[in-house]
């Protein structure tokens, strides 16, 4: 009945927000984040004596936040936030172990196929 | 006596003028003199301030207030960024939602007055340590149920399932009647007593 | 949001006014209705509904074990005990129909007595079964003896003379019965009278002695024996292939569509930990009600033998060796490298869904191609498949309930499609249905007019020289079903095409309704709807005239094309699920998967578009049939422009849009058109003297028709046990 996919329907709707009132806080937000990470990143290099370079990490801290950025909504925004900002507290606190830092490059996880006919050879999905 | 009466008298005049807002837990008859309970009844408390907020500027109250109204949000809502869900099993994953059907073997009809959500089955094969089925995939027993398809579908939405609905053929009620098994001429007339 | 437009809807309602009585029929309005209170709550029903039912509309349900939706009233079992006021005794709410301000309590002391007294005389002879009945989990008794019957227990007497016990019963390869477990709800016996029209189950003595049975060791002989073990509330009578496998709550269940005949009844299938286990059935009022065949139920342990689990390639002695996919795909690309246009060909089989066939004709039309073929044959002369309403079942099965007249045409529909000849059972026994057949004289399980055996009769009826024709004209709502079998024939052109003149002649009467369709083309495989859909061509004579170098067989086990018919040197690639006659002359074999193992669209006979769903994954290394065409193009360098469901779906919409809207039946269309194109067919040929002759005749001729059920173990022993059965004196 219903075609399938996702049919996503328009929708404004008032809601109580989280930590910003509007897009340019949310924005302002994801700025200073990204700052704090930018400027802790030779000290994690440094802490947590990982086979990294300052710049394959920054590389890397602007890939994470390049996969969010078609996130348009506020609390959504938000959300993502306080999620960097705890991994951040955790990352500067060393709270965290090398292992967790070496996570954010996924080196060790082997690539699933990509395309159709890979996929196709390498099994039912 | 009398002289204890006003020793009690002058340290209830002492308390009374240092703790003249509390109420203290005092027990002797001599505190509950009906006008001084009046008069500490009518006097009223001063509000109680949050100490975060004595020192609070304009700007700063103003925000908090702020925060505690509603803002608009236009966009649909798609959590799939915090959700936690890896992008594999959000956008290739299929979502049936359906009014699970009635077992054949029983005439109870308890479980298919929801909806339900499932998703497609994967692979399952045998773990070869002791020959129990082992599966990859994490949604293989999620099974929501709701109230009605359209919460359904804005759950999924939400998650940024795709997802399809498969109406159920509602049955329509029509009426028997026992005496047409003794009918005197139709074909329902029935040869099993 | 509704399914179909607003005037569809109000036209079900008109037709749903018809109550079960055969009263006045084409009544508009309702009957004034009729106010109950069941708890207090007040309920307006139809006048002659039952407590039960009014009961059932309030949102109550009362409990009961005799008591079936589709089964006639039998009111034996007294659970159904409800308290009526002003009445003294309890009254049996399955039976008792309702009057004006009747107040029901279903809840009160004495109902609730009742019940526990019901379930404790229920319970005096039940032996202590469960540990090691089928049953348990999913077992009336068992439940309703927990929400309603007492908490203790006074049966004292299993220490004197204790419980009954019974002999079991052998009815059959396929219904294991333990009759000490019954409890004389005669369901199965109302089953076998009213559903499957075969008289032979009933009761033997009375009282503490009474035993349900066929008194004689006598095979229950009927195509929907199987529905017997799903109306038994006990576990009296379960299923014999699935007896001591699993518990109900071990299982998954996964909603899909039965391929076994065109019909398409929705079923259950039931696995755990990645095998089928047993096919269930669904509800749905429009296409088998609450039944399936036999088929349909037991076939499934055929869906683990015989299997391609492998690519397979010839290798230089000429044996299949099985190789890796990238192999035999490379391998098939190399047989496809030099031919285009007219050297490649398909043909498609029985249950071939239709996104691979889809695929196929994507790719064979881009090698140029247009040589695809079902094995099942439709006449092509006159509008031949250009017209939907050619080859639909265009009253639809629900429709055959408001019939008034039926002639089947070369069509045995008791062996062909049980569940619709279950309907036409139904509309005889409570509509007055009358019912004439040409082809050969059937058992159908209802008395029917033979009108003739053979294309002489057919053109006495056309001509109005048979009796039969008078009732023809007379009827308000006449239905013609062509059985596919009859257009098989040499001559099937012109028998399509002399029924459609007649239905046409019938509708210019004037006393058919507008809406009414009379043509109804009944088809016995369920991909050869979507194959005419989709512009495949039935008949493999296209084929044969051609003779292509390259041949791709999807799931075309019945062996219309042999090798002999192709050109010299040729290349078959058997694409499919079962070794069957297909892969046995295959030069590469790609395994694909069975109607359980993929999210699949088949088109019923009436043109009604459902999906299976996936409940296990194919097995070894097969995969989606339309994924290995998509694979095969990319190979080829020809890459098809999908990679997922929702892109071939899309694709399959932009031919038929008709193919994705599941649920939905599209009415056709442009009958007065194809009656007048059918003069060209009347022009080409003459009918031929041989009788419509119909091959699924006897019971033993139905269990084995596709790959699945030719491979399955429980369908061999079903024809075994029936051929054993014609031997004795009963």
């Amino acid at each position: 009945m219903a075609s399938p996919g996702a049919i996503i329907k328009s929708t404004t709707r008032q809601v109580k927000p989280l930590l910003s009132l509007d897009k340019s806080e949310a924005r302002r937000r994801v700025l200073n984040l990204y700052k704090a990470w930018y400027r802790q990143i030779p000290y994690v290099v440094m802490d947590y004596d990982i086979p990294k370079t300052v710049p394959d990490c920054r590389k890397k801290l602007r890939e994470e936040f390049d996969k969010n950025r078609h996130v348009q909504d506020i609390r959504v925004v938000d959300m993502l936030v306080i999620k960097g900002q705890m991994e951040l507290k955790e990352t500067v606190e060393i709270w965290k172990q090398k292992g967790h830092i070496m996570n954010y490059f996924k080196e060790t996880i082997e690539p699933k196929p990509q395309g159709f006919l890979s996929k196709f050879l390498a099994g039912h999905e | 006596m009398a002289a204890q009466r006003q020793l009690m008298r002058q340290s209830y005049g002492v308390f009374r003028g240092m703790f003249l807002q509390q109420r203290c837990l005092s027990v002797t008859a001599q505190r509950l003199r009906p006008d001084d309970v009046d008069k500490a009844l009518s006097v009223k408390e001063a509000p109680s301030k949050d100490t975060k907020n004595i020192f609070e500027t304009k700007e700063e109250v103003e925000r908090r207030l702020k925060l505690q109204e509603n803002i608009q949000i236009d966009v649909p809502l798609d959590l799939t960024p915090v959700t936690g869900v890896p992008e594999e099993h959000t956008r290739t994953r299929r979502v049936r939602i359906f009014k699970p059907a009635k077992n054949a073997m029983q005439s109870g009809t308890a479980n298919i007055n929801r909806w339900r959500m499932e998703f497609e089955t994967r692979e399952r094969w045998e773990n070869p340590l002791m020959g129990w089925s082992s599966s990859g995939d994490p949604l293989s027993n999620l099974n929501v149920d709701f109230a009605d398809k359209e919460e359904a579908v804005a759950f999924c939405e939400k998650n940024g399932w795709p997802w399809f609905v498969e109406d159920p053929v509602e049955k329509v009620m029509k009426p028997k009647s026992y005496g047409l098994n003794f009918h005197w001429n139709r074909n329902t007339r029935v040869s099993t007593k | 949001m509704m399914r179909l437009p607003v005037h569809r809807v109000l036209q079900k309602a008109v037709r749903h006014g018809v109550s079960g009585n055969g009263a006045v029929r084409g009544l508009a309005a309702a009957p004034e209705k009729v106010e109950v209170f069941i708890d207090d709550k007040r309920v307006l029903v139809e006048p002659g509904t039952t407590v039960l039912q009014a009961a059932a509309v309030a949102g109550v349900e009362i409990p009961r074990f005799c008591y079936h939706d589709r089964l006639s009233i039998a009111g034996n079992c007294r659970m159904c005990l409800v308290e009526v006021e002003k009445s003294l005794k309890p009254v049996a709410s399955c039976a008792m129909p309702v009057m004006k301000g009747m107040r029901v309590k279903t809840n009160s002391e004495a109902t609730r007595k009742a019940r526990e007294g019901v379930m404790e005389f229920l319970l005096i002879n039940h032996p202590l079964d469960c540990p090691i009945c089928d049953q348990g989990g999913e077992c009336d008794l068992q439940d309703q003896s927990m929400t309603f019957g007492s908490d203790k227990s006074r049966f004292t007497d299993i220490h004197f003379s204790g419980k009954r016990a019974v002999e079991d019963k052998n009815i059959g390869p396929l219904v294991k019965t333990i009759m000490t477990r019954c409890i004389h709800c005669t369901r199965c016996i109302r089953f076998a009278s009213e559903v499957a029209g075969v008289d032979d189950m009933g009761t033997t003595g009375r009282g503490s002695d009474m035993q349900v049975g066929t008194y004689v060791e006598k095979m229950l002989m009927s195509e929907l024996s199987g529905n017997i073990i799903d109306l038994c509330p006990v576990g009296a009578l379960t299923s014999k292939p699935y007896a001591f496998t699993a518990r109900p709550w071990e299982t998954r269940a996964t909603e899909s569509i039965d391929v076994m005949d065109a019909l398409g009844s929705n079923i259950v299938v039931s696995t755990r930990t990645g095998e089928v286990l047993r096919i269930l059935p669904r509800m749905n009022d429009e296409i088998n009600e609450e039944w399936i065949a036999d088929k349909s139920r037991f076939s499934c342990d055929g869906l683990k033998r015989q299997r391609l689990t492998l690519p397979m390639l010839k290798n230089q002695n000429g044996e299949l060796t099985p190789v890796e996919w990238e192999d035999a795909l490379v391998g098939v690309a190399q047989a496809l490298k030099s031919a285009r246009g007219n050297q490649v060909a398909a043909i498609a089989g029985g249950l071939a869904d239709a996104e691979a066939l889809t695929a196929i004709k994507d790719l064979l039309n881009r090698l140029d191609s247009e040589l695809l073929c079902t094995e099942e044959i439709f006449p092509l002369d006159g509008s031949g498949t250009d017209l939907r309403s050619n080859y639909l079942l265009n009253s639809k099965i629900a429709g055959i309930e408001e019939a008034d007249l039926v002639l089947l045409v070369g069509t045995n529909p008791r062996f062909e499609a049980p569940l619709l000849n279950t309907r036409l059972r139904k509309s005889w026994i409570n509509n007055e249905l009358n019912v004439g057949l040409i082809g050969p004289k059937v058992d159908l399980t209802y008395s029917y007019e033979h009108v003739g055996s053979g294309p002489d009769s057919l053109n006495a009826v056309l001509e109005g020289k048979h009796a039969f024709s008078k009732q023809l004209q007379n009827a308000k709502r006449p239905i013609i079903i062509v059985g596919s079998t009859a257009l098989q024939r040499a001559d099937g052109a012109v028998v399509l095409a002399k029924i459609q003149k007649l239905c046409s002649t019938l509708r210019a009467k004037g006393s058919i309704d507008q809406d009414w369709r009379v043509l109804n083309v009944l088809h016995r495989v369920a991909s050869q709807v979507a194959a005419l859909d989709l512009g495949y061509a039935p008949g493999a004579q296209k084929i044969r005239d051609a003779k292509p170098k390259v041949l791709f067989m999807l799931g075309a086990d019945e062996g219309v094309i042999k090798r002999e018919d192709l050109a010299p040197g040729s290349f078959i690639i058997y694409q499919g699920h079962h070794g069957d006659k297909g892969a046995e002359i295959a030069d590469a074999v790609l395994p694909g998967a069975a109607y359980t193992e993929k999210q699949a669209t088949y088109v019923n006979t009436e043109g009604r578009a459902q999906q299976t769903i996936v409940a296990v994954t194919a097995p070894g290394m097969a995969r989606e049939d339309w994924k290995i065409v998509r694979a095969l193009s990319e190979i080829l360098g020809i890459k098809l422009p999908y990679d997922n469901l929702n892109e071939i779906r899309r694709r399959m919409g932009e031919i038929a849009p008709n193919l994705t809207r599941y649920g939905d039946v599209e009415d056709a269309n442009y009958f007065t058109q194809a009656a007048q194109l059918a003069d060209l067919a009347l022009g080409k040929g003459s009918l031929t003297t041989d009788p419509l002759d119909v091959p699924l005749k006897e019971l033993e001729d139905y269990y084995m028709t596709n790959s699945i059920s030719r491979a399955s173990p429980t369908m061999a022993k079903c024809i075994q046990s029936v051929r054993k059965q014609r031997q004795s004196k009963y």
